[in-house]
């Protein structure tokens, strides 16, 4: 009984005659809607409403001249990819493009001429030796790694793990291998330049066209 | 291999008019054209609309939606993914068009063309195209009649004003979209809009009542 006097006298706010007046998503709950029933106030605001809101919808639809898509797109400059831009700095600046690679050219030059005051020095030796102190880099590495597992009793907790392996243990070791995996797809995708919505988005289209 | 052939077109053909704003403006920023063409294609009738309806004149507004479209890809690495595309195209067009109001100091507009224009031809060139279809040639000059009323009461509001109404009821902007764009808050585009509405009202009463009488 209230409620129904209420909605017989709150007339009603902005927003609600708009959500009577312009068709959308929003809805109005009954009490407001009663209350414009009864009310002569609140019916000719919506309907004055109403036809503001028809008349500027049908004003003419107003459209540049033909062909304005292409004009504009002869004045946009678009932002350009790292490497395109490289090129062009070297185009724009190909004195000290040059420059730069004489010095290159010239430290090198610098290196073998060093080289070759020793006859010793053959591209073979040269070679043998980063070999050499390569493999020795890596096998320390290892030996390194090695030593620590021994040591630190890694082992032996493995060991104790593996005896007691849960269903949550195992699903959290494989969700923690996922996440990895995934994050290393995304850097992956970074260090490529490909924006991963892009990818979601292309497989969605792609399944939408040949589903 | 042709239906591969034609799957493929097909797949080239629909994923630039499927791609979402958001989509298109990230291969702009990889340079991609197409994504651009797209993109100007998809906005330029609102922006034009409504930098035409703030300018009053043809060519005027066209230069400035070209502008508008130059600043947006100019400024591209800017742009704040959290906001609508569309959104921050409009800001950059209401910013571009009041500005250029302000220095022109531009205030009252004929809805017979513009007030730039200082030939006949000219004034023809910048005039609104009231066109209205399938309708009877009485029904059809009254609704000329009445848009054309309609957009003159449109020019005489306060920019603010008629943005703010263009983007509500023309563009069906809702008021949150509404206050990013013009950069004010929400309740100041409530104000504007409640206030659009009141001017239109007391500049279009005579129509409004008459046709109350029919
Ligand atoms: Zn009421």
């Amino acid at each position: 009984m209230n409620t129904n006097h209420q909605a017989r006298t709150r007339h009603l706010q902005a927003e609600e005659l708009e959500t009577l007046a312009i068709p959308g998503d929003h809805r109005l709950p009954a009490r407001s809607s009663a209350h414009v029933a009864d009310c002569e106030r609140c019916r000719r605001d919506v309907e004055e409403l109403q036809t503001l809101h028809a008349l500027l919808q049908a004003l003419a639809p107003l459209q540049p001249v033909v062909g304005f898509s292409d004009r504009v797109m002869q004045h946009v400059r678009l932002p350009l990819p790292w490497r395109v831009r490289v090129l062009q700095a070297v185009r724009k600046h190909q004195l000290a493009t040059a420059a730069a690679f004489a010095g290159a050219a010239a430290a090198v030059g610098v290196g073998l001429t060093w080289i070759a005051r020793y006859p010793e020095l053959t591209p073979m030796t040269i070679a043998a030796f980063l070999v050499q102190r390569f493999t020795a880099f890596v096998w320390s590495g290892v030996m390194e790694v090695g030593r620590f597992v021994y040591g630190s009793g890694v082992l032996e907790t493995a060991q104790g793990i593996a005896g007691q392996v849960t269903p949550v243990s195992a699903f959290v070791a494989v969700a923690t291998v996922t996440l990895i995996g995934l994050a290393s797809f995304r850097i992956l995708l970074s260090l490529m330049e490909i924006d991963p919505a892009l990818v979601t988005s292309h497989l969605r289209l792609r399944r939408r066209v040949r589903g | 291999m042709t239906g591969q052939t034609d799957q493929q077109r097909g797949y080239r053909a629909v994923s630039y008019k499927e791609h979402s704003d958001k989509d298109l403006v990230r291969l702009c920023l990889k340079s991609d054209e197409r994504a651009a063409r797209e993109l100007v294609e998809r906005f330029e009738r609102p922006v034009f609309s409504l930098v035409y309806r703030m300018v009053r004149d043809r060519e005027l507004a066209e230069d400035l939606t070209q502008e508008v479209f130059v600043r947006t890809f100019n400024n591209l690495q800017r742009y704040d993914r959290s906001y609508k595309f569309s959104s921050w195209l409009f800001k950059i067009a209401y910013n571009l068009t009041v500005d250029y109001l302000r220095k022109k100091q531009v205030k009252t507009i004929s809805m017979h063309g513009s007030p730039d224009a200082v030939t006949p031809e000219r004034q023809e060139a910048t005039s609104l195209s009231l066109e209205s279809d399938e309708e009877s040639p009485d029904a059809m000059v009254e609704a000329r009649e009445l848009a054309g009323y309609l957009e003159d009461a449109i020019a005489q509001l306060r920019p603010e004003y008629r943005t703010a109404i263009l983007l509500r009821h023309v563009e069906g902007r809702p008021y949150e979209e509404i206050s990013d764009i013009m950069g004010v808050p929400l309740g100041t585009v409530k104000t504007y809009i409640f206030r659009a509405r009141r001017e239109l009202r007391d500049l279009l009463e005579d129509r409004w009542d008459e046709g109350d009488e029919e």
